[in-house]
């Protein structure tokens, strides 16, 4: 009797210690994120997920994630380039806001660019979380530094679209609501992206176009140092001279082979799509035509741009825009991109015909071009100057402009001027994307944007630069969250 | 009857005197209903003014970015006359766009207001200065009259090599380094002979020389330097030649050096003799950081002089 004392402690203990293993089984059923990563194989099918995420779902809900397929919507569609198939500025559909720069809160297509980016976001800090899991020290760097490239550039497209941002270099919790909400500096979020980028160029090596890659990384680096409020004209410029001289890269000869022959030696990285797989093709091809996507036609291109692009364009015409063959037959003409026709189909003599599934097209998005990185060159010589003589920077304008058919003599200017290179890029890269974040980088959105607007019947002020912070966002933070000045 | 009359014309009287005061004092106060103001709340959300000048093309034109919130009128004041209307420049644009006179420091106002009246100044100052676009950098090219010997022309490093430069010699241009007359027949110079030469002679004691320098990035550049060949002997690899070339970058190993890819090469080949230089001048772009060098070597199987090294700025 005297043991009991003993006993009776021992078994106390139990309580405490024996049954944690027992009552704890890892479920052999469900996978949830927290028990998922085990090894190198399980996290690279993450980044697969955060590439998912920029490429969107191909569907006519609104409350799925489209990605970058909605992404002409919030960036051609506010510049000068592209507007809805009947420009009104009495238009307050979703579509018709952002074509009139007066966009509001509620408008969807910025709320789904804002949550499928973000979900990019946090899909990358979800494997970033779980680096811990691969042993070997050089995989785990690859795969940081992909999962840190794709960060940078969801994050680099937000900041640019929305200014200051809620940094979320993290997995956070729910109840994390201060982080979630508080928007901070947008040069804090540039030292993220600057920082991601360096570790994606240090250890990247795949060589997938469709993937993050160590060039795709510099020029993305190049763009973002030329993106900065204080820009580092010269970093920006070594990086792209390192592409250029790798000699990887070449302009390829004929424009059309750039959109229309996929993932060439000029490409450097884009988003991939397959055609007629729903869960794997993008619907934007379709929306560029004339009734045949989800929309009665979207991204028409302005009479503005046609005009530049036929005194500009060279040989570029035919492959960056066409007359909607279906307003030709009387009314007013209207102008169809003529980049990503689906799957190469240009729709027949009404241009809605096709043999094919327009609505599940493989085009792919391009992001990066070696065309881009040569003008970023002259760009970066330039350094925020009016003209420049330099050699360097006049041959890279020249090999774009060769390539479109002008004569490399006789077309070559004396001095390259910043007004010549905007107008060489608009042309280059009509209704790829990048019109609004030059105009903004070169200082010109105000001057250019507030004469075409008004010549479009639209009102801009220089507060359009940036979309609303979407009102979903901020109606959940309780008064945390600020919205950009000039939305209410 | 009579009574009940007067009475009742008492209390009429009396009636008739309240309400008379009635209408002088009392309603004041007791039915005051504040209409237009009931249930009314505060402004929780006044106008608050806020701007940004940005500078354009033209350094004394500046685009003003209202950031203003919650407000509905807007007035700029740029306190000054520019458009010489006599009336100080006032615009009731959202934003706005303004030439001043000149140089100077200016005060610009923003007024904002919303429709309760309730107003907000925001006052910043704008610095116009007419952008200065910094002379190139002249750089300084050390011992570039090779008065001091190989003195700052040796590489820090050469594996395989030697970091010899060249050998020291008095046989050197009769110049000076400015282009006046010695007044000798020679100055100290450089000079390679079979036994430093590169080319089909290259081997370990191959000397090549080097100088760190700093240039204005992207920049239109002159690399100038004169040389004599005594004699094109037996027409070696070509003939006698110094090549000197503009690298890009710096090198801590001449081996790193010698397979770069140089911005530009000047070749010297005539050969007119000993003492009798020439000059050969060739026009380079700097590169992005600005941070070059001067790469110098010979391939000769006779004797070859160098001298005045010089990088200056196009004009």
């Amino acid at each position: 009797m005297k043991y009991f004392k003993y006993i009776a402690i021992i078994l106390i203990g139990n309580v405490f210690f024996s049954c944690s293993d027992f009552l704890e089984p890892v479920p052999s059923s469900s996978i949830t994120t927290d028990n998922y990563y085990s090894n190198a194989d399980e996290l690279e099918t993450g980044l697969i997920g955060v590439y998912a995420a920029i490429k969107g779902i191909n569907s006519n809900s609104k409350n799925d994630n489209h990605g970058v397929q909605w992404e002409f919507y919030v960036t051609e569609m506010r510049s000068d380039n592209t507007s809805t198939k009947s420009p009104d500025s009495e238009d307050a559909s979703d579509a018709g806001q952002l074509e009139s720069l007066n966009v509001l809160p509620t408008n969807n297509f910025v709320g789904n660019y804002y949550t499928s980016y973000f979900q990019a976001i946090y899909r990358a800090n979800v494997v970033l979380a779980n680096i811990g899991v691969v042993e070997d020290a050089t995989a785990a760097n690859k795969i940081e530094a992909e999962a840190k490239f794709l960060r940078a550039y969801a994050y680099f497209n937000l900041v640019r679209l929305f200014g200051d941002l809620p940094l979320i270099d993290r997995v956070i919790s729910p109840s994390e609501t201060e982080v979630q909400f508080t928007r901070v500096d947008k040069s804090i979020i540039y030292d993220l992206i600057v920082s991601d980028l360096l570790t994606a160029v240090n250890y990247l090596d795949l060589p997938y176009k469709t993937r993050a890659s160590k060039v795709a990384a510099q020029a993305l680096l190049a763009k973002v140092y030329l993106s900065l409020d204080t820009p580092e004209y010269a970093k920006a410029q070594v990086l792209c001279e390192e592409i250029i001289n790798s000699n990887k890269y070449a302009l390829q000869n004929n424009f059309h082979d750039v959109f229309y022959s996929e993932r060439s030696n000029e490409i450097i990285f884009v988003i991939g799509y397959n055609s007629n797989v729903q869960d794997n093709s993008q619907i934007f091809s379709a929306e560029f035509m004339n009734a045949v996507g989800n929309t009665s036609g979207v991204n028409y291109v302005t009479t503005d741009a046609v005009a530049a692009i036929d005194a500009n364009g060279g040989n570029r015409i035919a492959d960056s825009y066409r007359p909607d063959p279906l307003t030709l037959f009387g009314g007013t003409v209207r102008y169809q991109v003529a980049k990503f026709f689906p799957d190469g189909e240009t729709g027949g003599s009404d241009g809605q015909t096709f043999t094919g599934l327009p609505q599940l097209a493989g085009n792919d998005f391009i992001v990066l071009r070696y065309a881009d990185v040569l003008l970023m060159e002259s760009e970066a010589i330039l350094a925020g100057g009016t003209e420049t003589s330099n050699t360097k920077a006049i041959d890279a304008y020249m090999k774009v402009r060769v390539r479109a058919g002008f004569d490399a003599a006789t077309d070559r200017p004396s001095k390259l001027t910043k007004e010549a290179l905007l107008l060489e890029r608009r042309v280059e890269f009509a209704f790829e994307n990048h019109r609004l974040f030059d105009l903004i980088r070169f200082g010109e959105a105000p001057s250019k944007l507030s004469v075409f607007a008004s010549a479009s019947g639209f009102n801009f002020s220089t507060t359009d630069l940036l979309l609303p912070i979407p009102q979903n966002e901020i109606n959940l933070s309780k008064g945390v969250m600020k919205q950009n000045a000039g939305y209410n | 009857m009579k009574k009940i009359k007067k009475q009742v014309s008492q209390i009429f009287l009396f009636v008739f005197v309240i309400l008379v005061g009635a209408t002088f004092t009392s309603c004041s106060d007791l039915f005051e209903f504040e209409l237009p103001e009931a249930n009314s709340k505060p402004d929780l959300t006044p106008p608050a003014a806020n701007f940004k000048a940005t500078v354009t093309t033209d350094y004394l034109t500046y685009t003003f970015s209202n950031l203003s919130t919650s407000a509905t009128t807007y007035l700029w004041d740029f306190g000054l006359d520019s458009d010489g209307d006599g009336e100080i420049d006032m615009f009731s644009t959202f934003d706005a766009e303004y030439t001043f006179p000149g140089e100077g420091i200016y005060s610009v106002t923003l007024t904002a207001s919303d429709k309760l009246g309730v107003i907000s100044t925001f006052t910043s100052t704008v610095e116009v200065i007419e952008p200065i676009v910094p002379p190139s950098i002249y750089p300084e090219i050390l011992n570039g009259n090779f008065d001091e010997g190989t003195s700052n022309w040796k590489p820090s490093s050469f594996t395989g090599r030697n970091t010899n430069a060249f050998n020291a010699s008095s046989d050197g241009d009769p110049l000076n380094y400015d282009g006046t007359p010695s007044g000798s027949s020679k100055t100290p110079g450089a000079k390679y002979t079979s036994s430093t030469s590169a080319g089909p002679l290259l081997s370990s004691s191959t000397r090549f020389a080097y100088q760190a320098i700093t240039v204005t990035p992207n920049t239109n550049y002159i690399i100038e330097y004169s040389y004599a060949i005594k004699t094109d002997k037996d027409d070696i690899n070509g003939g006698d030649r110094v090549i000197v070339e503009i690298l890009d970058g710096w090198y801590d190993d001449g081996a790193d050096a010698e397979v770069s890819t140089p911005l530009v090469q000047t070749v010297g080949d005539e050969a007119n003799g000993k003492g009798n230089f020439k000059v050969v001048k060739k026009v380079f772009s700097s590169n992005a950081t600005g941070e070059i060098a001067i790469w110098m070597y010979a391939i000769t199987n006779d004797e070859l002089y160098v001298d005045n090294v010089k990088v200056y700025p196009v004009n």
